[in-house]
């Protein structure tokens, strides 16, 4: 059997040499990981990272920087900002402030309505998983006459894309505590 | 071997791409934490085997007096064994004046009769930790750190005084201590005293996060030797044995991880003499013993007779309508030392360490539900089993349920096991001898499955993060027909049970 469990393991480092050489993989945190550690299962149970728990004797606390997702990061709920970012990734990003919570995305026209385009800017309002914590304003225009020319977007585009992003948010939410 | 150099280097800088040949200029100096944890508990245990001698004649040499005392009006007892020699008691050795113990009456003979002890039912318990985290980040881009885990309650039977002759119960041990390089591209490398993957690391099925982890919570550390109540085959069980472990990053939700330690000691080996090799020498590959000490290593000498332990796994996460997944399949796999006969010869006499473990979980609006089940040759401490043995199957259920800060669960496990053992080595045969069939109930029964099972149901109330209150119930038995797991009761005890009931807060910073 031991000779027999050495393929696999082979065969393993072989998968991974392959497909970190064709795609970037997610890198895999070690809150990610179970442990029996009594002091990381209880910090963990109550929602605290444990790498940013405990009293800093060396070095400096970037605790925050983590939980923000680095230097000058997101101040505004991870998942929301993450699942918005997702959900209007088909269209291009004009821009992204992530300390105010607000991504604005250029003008994108479906390739089934060529003579239509819509621009969307979302807000992330807040540090917690709510289900108002985000708004969704999209805009539309179509061309005519040479010339593009503003026309509403239909109320529902809004709360569609919103209830969109919430379920990615619940999405990624679920998916960190299964890992837990 | 220049085309081979060049080959080499294309292949990684293929593999990792930009990250190894370009260093990156976020470099983070490291830093330090302390952490901790304090767990304090109130445990209320109702089990057989905590009481080595319930009463009867052979009652410290006295047998129950009927008659009522005239003077006290109460019932008496009366010696019917000589307690004139100062100090005696049966099944020490005699001798001492002046009512001062001599120093073999203070060490009780192994096994004697006169070896009386009857325990309460109530007890406190508490378990302090303290953690060294330390992480930074190179310039190349590796994340990095390390972490030792000293514990202040984990040597099992030691006395809690014992100033001047013994090592005392709150001596600190190192838990875990473990080095990890990160990176994004490819994966995680962790060298030290660790879990492996499948010991702990990237299991699934297992919900224990509810009161003190139920059934693999902290009852275990309120019980007794004698009926064998523990539930030592969880994730986490396995051991911290040195090891190195590979964990691959996520793709398309799926990452991976190997491990492997040389033996099933932690800390490496020093200074052990080669001729004694029972007392706790890791490294050796065959000696005298192997077999007793690889059937029942949650003794004082751990699991000796590992060796070569590998372990994969492979898991999956993500969500299907928001319902969190995750899933895991891997093996653990472990050679065996030899032992050694009385003319020098090494004989095979243990099956390698040979698990398959699936395991998945379901998280949904705050229930999370869980499954496990493992099954191969290993037996209900993860040691090894002698030739011959049955293969062990034990299954694993949980559920969860979160609202804001409380947290309810349960959780069962249960397994069927080698009992007693099918076969002894005889040294000077240098043979595995099986045991004849039982002839009598109560024998020694050869040919016997062992059952363990166990459930729990607690809940936790958050004051604040990392500060909960808990309250646990545990039942568990362990059950072998013909085997007395409770030798201070007449006749043949086939079944030990325990009941514990836990309360108490922890804290976590």
């Amino acid at each position: 059997m031991q000779q027999s469990m050495r393929h696999p393991i082979l065969a393993a480092l072989l998968i991974t040499t392959a497909l970190t050489a064709c795609s970037g993989g997610r890198q895999v945190s070690n809150e990610e990981y179970g442990t029996d550690n009594a002091r990381e299962r209880i910090l963990r149970g109550g929602g605290v990272n444990p790498t940013n728990a405990g009293l800093v004797v060396f070095g400096v606390d970037r605790s925050q920087q983590n939980e923000q997702g680095g230097p000058g990061g997101v101040s505004v709920n991870a998942y929301l900002w993450r699942a918005t970012l997702e959900t209007l990734s088909f269209m291009p990003l004009a821009s992204a402030d992530p300390a105010g919570g607000v991504i604005i995305t250029d003008w994108y026209s479906p390739p089934t309505a060529e003579s239509e385009r819509f621009k969307a800017q979302a807000y992330v309002l807040g540090r917690q998983l709510r289900s108002d914590g985000v708004r969704v304003q999209v805009f539309r225009q179509i061309y005519r006459g040479g010339q593009w020319v503003d026309q509403p977007a239909s109320s529902a585009t809004n709360s569609e894309m919103e209830d969109r992003v919430l379920s990615r948010a619940r999405e990624l939410r679920s998916q960190t505590s299964a890992s837990r | 071997m220049r085309k081979i150099l060049l080959g080499t280097t294309a292949v990684v800088s293929a593999a990792f791409g930009a990250a190894v040949i370009t260093p990156a200029a976020a470099q983070d100096a490291p830093t330090v934490r302390i952490g901790g944890s304090i767990q304090a508990y109130y445990g209320y245990i109702n089990a057989n085997g905590q009481s080595s001698n319930p009463g009867g004649t052979g009652d410290f040499g006295r047998i129950a007096n009927s008659t009522v005392d005239a003077a006290t009006g109460r019932g008496g007892y009366t010696n019917v064994t000589a307690l004139t020699t100062n100090n005696t008691i049966p099944g020490f050795a005699a001798g001492g004046t002046n009512g001062i113990p001599t120093s073999a009456q203070a060490t009780p003979a192994a096994g004697s009769a006169g070896n009386f002890a009857r325990s309460g039912k109530s007890d406190f318990m508490t378990l302090p930790g303290i953690s060294v985290i330390v992480s930074g980040k190179s310039a190349q881009g590796f994340t990095y750190g390390g972490q030792i885990d000293l514990e202040f309650n984990a040597l099992e039977g030691n006395l809690s005084g014992g100033n001047r002759s013994s090592v005392q119960r709150s001596t600190a041990v190192v838990g875990e201590a473990h080095v990890f390089v990160a990176h994004q591209r490819f994966g995680q490398i962790r060298m030290g005293d660790e879990d492996g993957v499948m010991g702990g690391l990237m299991n699934s099925g297992f919900v224990t996060n509810f009161g003190t982890g139920g059934v693999y919570g902290v009852w275990e550390q309120f019980q007794m030797r004698q009926s064998g109540n523990r539930t030592q085959t969880g994730p986490g069980q396995l051991g911290d044995n040195t090891k190195v472990v590979y964990m691959s990053p996520q793709f398309y939700g799926f990452d991976f991880g190997v491990s492997y330690a040389a033996n099933g000691g932690g800390f490496g080996q020093t200074g052990c003499s080669s001729d004694s090799a029972t007392s706790g020498c890791d490294r050796a590959y065959a000696f005298r013993g192997a077999t007793s000490w690889a059937v029942s290593p949650a003794g004082s000498m751990g699991p000796m007779a590992r060796r070569n332990e590998h372990q994969a796994a492979l898991r999956y996460r993500g969500s299907f309508s928001g319902v969190g997944v995750a899933a895991t399949v891997g093996y653990i796999g472990a050679s065996t030392a030899r032992d050694l006969s009385n003319t020098g010869a090494q004989v095979r006499t243990m099956n390698n360490l040979n698990v398959w473990q699936v395991g998945a979980q379901a998280t949904y609006m705050g229930f999370t539900l869980g499954a496990a089940y493992y099954q191969g040759d290993y037996n209900f401490f993860w040691g090894n089993t002698i030739r011959g043995d049955r293969q062990a199957q034990t299954i694993n259920l949980g559920a969860s349920y979160t609202n804001g800060p409380i947290t309810v669960g349960a959780n069962m496990v249960t397994g069927v096991y080698e009992g007693g053992g099918r076969s002894d080595f005889n040294a000077a045969e240098g043979r595995l001898v099986r045991q004849a069939n039982p002839t009598a109930y109560g024998d020694r029964n050869n040919l016997a499955s062992q059952r363990r099972w166990g459930m729990s149901v607690g809940a936790n109330y958050r004051l604040a993060p990392g500060l909960d209150l808990i309250a646990e119930y545990v039942y568990h038995s362990v059950r072998e027909n013909g085997r007395d797991l409770d030798a201070a009761r007449a006749g043949v005890q086939s079944r030990g049970f325990a009941n514990v009931f836990i309360m108490g807060s922890r804290l976590a910073f």
